[in-house]
C-alpha cells in the first residue's frame, strides 16, 4: 500500500502561523512530563537529599489551590471532593526566609566585621529581593515545577516557591547543609557589584564623619589634589581626604561637590573593607557547626 | 556547586522507520545506563508510530533553550555519543566567540588615565638643591 499523502504544500505555511501564533503553554500542558521523575530530576541537579513530600509542599502555592477549588466547583462537585488534600508552601517559604536572611546576616557580619548593621541590612534585602531571587529560580527550572494560577509565573511567586524549596532543605537535612546551599546559590550574585551600588546612601560624607569619630580619627580635610579641563564643559576634579596630613582616599568628580562625596565613598569602601581588590569570597568547607546553630537558635 | 544544564532530553523516534534503527538499539542497551549515570536529565522515550518525520534527540536546558538533534542512521554508540555531549553544554546559543579570552579584573594596578603619574598640586617643587 502507498505511503499516507503528506499535508498538501498550500496547508503547511497555514499550520505553521497556526503554530507560531499559539500561546504559550506550560510545560507540564506539552507533551512528555513526568513530575515525580523531575523533581528527582531537580534534587539531583541541585546535589541535595530531600524529601520528596515536603518538596512536592513546596511548589504548591495557594493561589493554584483556590483556582483548583474554584474549578470544581464550577464542574459541581460535593464539598468533600472540592477541599484538595494540598498543603501550601507558606510556612515553608517563611521558615525558608528567616534562616536565609539570619545566615547571610551572619556570613556578611563574619566577612565584613566593619559594615554597619544598616550595611548588611541593604545587602541581605539585596540578596532576597525579588528580582535576584526569581532570576535565580528561574534558572534552575523552577518555574517549570511550580503549580501556581498564571503562566508565566510571577516573580514574586518564584521567589515564594524558592524560598519554600530553602525551608523544605532545612526541614529535610538540617541548617549546615541549607547554609551551605544558601551560600552557593546567593554570594555568587554579588560579584562584580560595587557596595554603594547596592546601598543607597544619601550622605556619605555624614556618615564618614561617624566612622572616623568611632575610630577616634579627626575629621577629613578635602583639598583639590588633581584638575583637569577646569574652563571647560567637562571639567575633572580629583580631591584627597586627609586626616592629619595623612591620605585617606581620592576621589574623581565633574565638580568639586561631586568629587568630594566621590572620595567620602572611596574612603568608606576602604574602612569597610569592600574595596575592589578585596580578598574574594572564601567558599572552601565551613567549620562552623556553631554558626549554623546560632542561625537556628536565632529564629 | 556545579548545576548540569541539561534538563531533560526527549527520544522522538519510530518503532519501524529504517532509519530509527540505531534509536531503537541505543533504548535498549545503552538508555538505561546514561540515564542512570545522570539522574540530574529526565529520559523520555516517546515512539511514534506510522511513517512520520525523522528520529530526533531534543535537548531543553535551563536556560529555555531547545535543541533538536538528526540521529536518523546513526549507530547506537554515536548516539550515546551524541547524548554525553549534549549533557555536558550550556543552553547558551552555538555561534562565533568574538574573543576566546575573557578577564574580570582587567587591570591591576589601576587602569592609566591622563593624571596617573603627574604629581599634585599639592606638592611643593622647591629649588633644586646643588649636589654637596
Amino acid at each position: 500500500t502507498a505511503p499516507p499523502p503528506e499535508k498538501k504544500r498550500w496547508l503547511r505555511a497555514y499550520l505553521e502561523l497556526q503554530r507560531l501564533q499559539a500561546p504559550p503553554q506550560r510545560r507540564s500542558e506539552k507533551p512528555n512530563w513526568d513530575y515525580h521523575a523531575e523533581i528527582q530530576a531537580f534534587s539531583h541537579r541541585v546535589q541535595e537529599n530531600f524529601s520528596l513530600e515536603l518538596l512536592k509542599t513546596a511548589f504548591v502555592n495557594p493561589c493554584y489551590i483556590e483556582s483548583e477549588e474554584a474549578r470544581r466547583r464550577q464542574l459541581g462537585l460535593d464539598k468533600d471532593a472540592v477541599a484538595l488534600q494540598l498543603q501550601d508552601n507558606s510556612g515553608l517559604a517563611e521558615r525558608g526566609l528567616r534562616f536565609a536572611r539570619a545566615y547571610l546576616a551572619q556570613c556578611f557580619e563574619g566577612a565584613y566585621p566593619e559594615l554597619p548593621a544598616k550595611g548588611v541590612e541593604a545587602l541581605v534585602n539585596f540578596l532576597t529581593s525579588q528580582e535576584l531571587v526569581s532570576y535565580v529560580a528561574q534558572n534552575l527550572s523552577i518555574q517549570d515545577l511550580t503549580l501556581c494560577r498564571d503562566f508565566p509565573a510571577p516573580p514574586d511567586v518564584l521567589q515564594r516557591t524558592f524560598l519554600a524549596v530553602i525551608g523544605a532543605l532545612l526541614e529535610s537535612s538540617g541548617p549546615e547543609r541549607t547554609g551551605i546551599f544558601v551560600r552557593d546559590f546567593f554570594i555568587p550574585q554579588l560579584i562584580g557589584k560595587d557596595l554603594f551600588e547596592i546601598w543607597e546612601v544619601v550622605n556619605p560624607m555624614g556618615l564618614l564623619l561617624e566612622e572616623l569619630t568611632k575610630r577616634k580619627i579627626s575629621a577629613p580635610e578635602p583639598r583639590i589634589t588633581r584638575q583637569l579641563g577646569v574652563s571647560t564643559v567637562l571639567p575633572v576634579y580629583f580631591v584627597g581626604l586627609y586626616c592629619d596630613k595623612k591620605i585617606l582616599a581620592e576621589g574623581p568628580g565633574e565638580t568639586l561637590l561631586a568629587a568630594e562625596e566621590e572620595a567620602a565613598r572611596v574612603a568608606l569602601r576602604k574602612l569597610y573593607g569592600y574595596t575592589e581588590n578585596r580578598r574574594p569570597w572564601d567558599y572552601s568547607k565551613p567549620k562552623q557547626g556553631l554558626a549554623a546553630e546560632k542561625a537556628i537558635s536565632s529564629n | 556547586r556545579y548545576v548540569r544544564q541539561l534538563q531533560r532530553l526527549q527520544l522522538l523516534f519510530s518503532p519501524t522507520a529504517a532509519d530509527a534503527r540505531g534509536a531503537r538499539q541505543f533504548v535498549e542497551e545503552a538508555a538505561q545506563d546514561f540515564a542512570r549515570q545522570h539522574p540530574d536529565v529526565v529520559l523520555y522515550v516517546s515512539p511514534r508510530s506510522g511513517p512520520g518525520p525523522a528520529p530526533v534527540l531534543r535537548a531543553e536546558y535551563l536556560n529555555g533553550t531547545v535543541r533538536e538533534e538528526l540521529i536518523a542512521s546513526k549507530t547506537s554508540e554515536e548516539i550515546l555519543q551524541l547524548a554525553t555531549k549534549l549533557a555536558n553544554q550550556s543552553g547558551l546559543d552555538i555561534i562565533r566567540i568574538r574573543k576566546p579570552f575573557h578577564t574580570d579584573n582587567p587591570s591591576i594596578q589601576g587602569q592609566w588615565h591622563p593624571l596617573t603619574n603627574k604629581p599634585s598640586i599639592l606638592t611643593i617643587q622647591g629649588p633644586r638643591l646643588q649636589p654637596q
